[in-house]
């Protein structure tokens, strides 16, 4: 019984697979065939040589400020908002704010960078700030989330020492919680930012600035060799701010 | 009266019953140790001094209040005067030693002075005075996390000292160093107390240092007080029937050390 079961089953993810093919109507023919194959290289061979001319590069390097002004201005308010929605979300201000704040970090959480940005665009207007807007969103769900965990991870002892001693909610917290967890914090604050980075490169797609949106216009163009400096520049950026992050987080985080 | 219990007794959270019909009173400049086999309430005993723990039943007294009956500022501003050491300090590993110190007077500092102090130790020739006198100056600037348990339970004593209580409350606050130096430390524990004329109740597993230290002696045994008397009154015979069962000196475990700090470094 069970073995005809599975026999079932997979006979009808079999059957899935093939009704994909034949509804979505994927031309494996024309990718492999000669012609194919002789359009992708040319269309490739576009790509070389990569435009380096002065004018295209200081456009190159003004974008790649903005999207690493964007990223790092988007982690930053993120980081600030996360740690205010994180002390609620924690339970540090009674179960209905707990509950709330959760509600409100898992909100801005499930929806992506890329729709926060299309809204934003329609609400701030083209350019950087929708960008940054978007990133700030998104990432406070993220890092909010995690910065309640690490707080409830925190032993409470040392601040109820404080208190104990008449110290303050306030002074209990920043004596007492905050040596232990800050650089927990500061690990997934970069940690977000090297992915937010990334991300800020994509957001230009719809029309939030930065480096994306230069890609976006040179490939509309069909001008794959201004692409290509683009996408080189990408490269350069994240690796320089995962080389940046990684040295960051060996100085203040592992001791 | 510095503290006055009457009929006090405890029941914790999982129905133990941990301490009960205890009268105990002190007045203000006594120094009292308190002893007893492990698990007799001792601990218990001080937490609920520190209004850390409330009483089940029974009516608590402390520096001639009532600490639940009190609102919770007035609760606040009574717990500042009072100074408890703990066994184990509870001090985060990162925290610098001159920090957790100058932490003594945060129950009496404006919010904005623990914040700054924060920044930048506003008084660190009162933490070193503190440490000083506890053999532990030169360790000022290190963290926490590198000082071994005796040197952690200094800190801790340091703090109280530097808090300036008036209810000193100390919790086996020797229990992690050799003879030699429990010894002087029991000792500036006691000359503080004396100096400045307020109250010092320590528990301790140590009989011979109690006798040695203070002038009154408090056995407590299964929750209750099974004696009271001057140090020198305390006969051996009341000593075999406050351990009776129990090893007198089976060696106890130092402070556990603090888990161990792991940051988890999330990589994509």
């Amino acid at each position: 019984m069970k073995r005809a079961l599975n026999y079932a089953l997979l006979l009808a993810i079999l059957l899935a697979v093939a009704v994909s093919f034949v509804g979505l109507g994927l031309d494996f023919s024309g990718l492999t065939s000669a012609r194919g194959l002789a359009l992708m290289a040319d269309y490739a061979a576009g790509f070389f040589p990569a435009d380096f001319s002065a004018a295209h590069l200081a456009q190159i390097g003004r974008a790649s400020l903005e999207t690493l002004a964007m990223s790092a201005l988007g982690t930053l308010l993120a980081a600030l908002l996360g740690l205010a929605l994180a002390l609620p979300a924690a339970g540090r201000f009674g179960a209905v704010a707990g509950a709330l704040a959760r509600f409100v970090l898992n909100a801005l959480r499930s929806i992506p960078e890329l729709v926060w940005a299309a809204l934003m665009v329609l609400a701030a207007g083209l350019g950087p700030n929708a960008g940054t807007l978007a990133l700030a969103l998104h990432t406070t769900g993220v890092l909010g989330r995690l910065f309640a965990e690490a707080l409830e991870n925190t032993p409470g002892e040392p601040a109820e020492a404080i208190r104990l001693a008449g110290g303050g909610h306030v002074a209990a917290f920043v004596y007492g919680t905050l040596p232990g967890v800050w650089p927990q914090l500061i690990a997934y604050s970069l940690y977000r930012w090297e992915n937010n980075i990334r991300m800020a490169s994509v957001l230009g797609f719809v029309g939030a600035g930065g480096l994306g949106q230069m890609l976006y216009v040179s490939l509309s163009l069909f001008q794959q060799a201004q692409a290509a400096t683009v996408i080189l520049a990408m490269l350069l950026l994240v690796l320089a701010v995962d080389a940046l992050s990684g040295w960051a987080r060996q100085r203040w985080v592992s001791h | 009266m510095t503290v006055r219990l009457t009929g006090v007794g405890l029941t914790h959270a999982n129905g133990r019953r941990a301490l009960q019909e205890v009268e105990l009173t002190v007045g203000r400049g006594e120094r009292l140790a308190i002893i007893g086999p492990s698990g007799a309430g001792k601990t218990t005993l001080l937490r609920l001094l520190a209004t850390s723990l409330q009483p089940s039943e029974g009516r608590l007294e402390l520096l001639g209040s009532e600490p639940w009956r009190l609102p919770a500022g007035q609760r606040k501003r009574l717990r500042a005067r009072l100074g408890l050491v703990h066994q184990s300090p509870p001090l985060p590993p990162r925290q610098r030693v001159v920090t957790a110190v100058l932490a003594g007077r945060l129950g009496q500092w404006p919010l904005w002075k623990s914040l700054l102090n924060l920044l930048h130790p506003l008084d660190p020739a009162g933490a070193r005075n503190a440490l000083g006198r506890l053999d532990l100056a030169e360790q000022l600037f290190e963290r926490c996390d590198q000082l071994s348990g005796g040197q952690l339970q200094r800190v801790g004593i340091a703090r109280v000292l530097y808090q300036q209580a008036e209810l000193i409350l100390a919790d086996e606050p020797v229990s992690a160093m050799d003879p030699v130096l429990a010894s002087h430390t029991l000792g500036v524990l006691n000359r503080e107390a004396e100096s400045r004329g307020v109250t010092l109740l320590a528990s301790l597993h140590a009989v011979d240092l109690a006798l040695a230290h203070f002038p009154r002696i408090v056995g407590v045994r299964e929750g209750r007080i099974a004696f009271d008397l001057p140090a020198h009154a305390v006969t051996p015979q009341a000593l075999d029937a406050l351990y009776a069962n129990e090893q007198l000196d089976q060696p106890r475990p130092a402070s556990p050390a603090p888990a161990p700090h792991v940051v988890t470094i999330p990589r994509c």
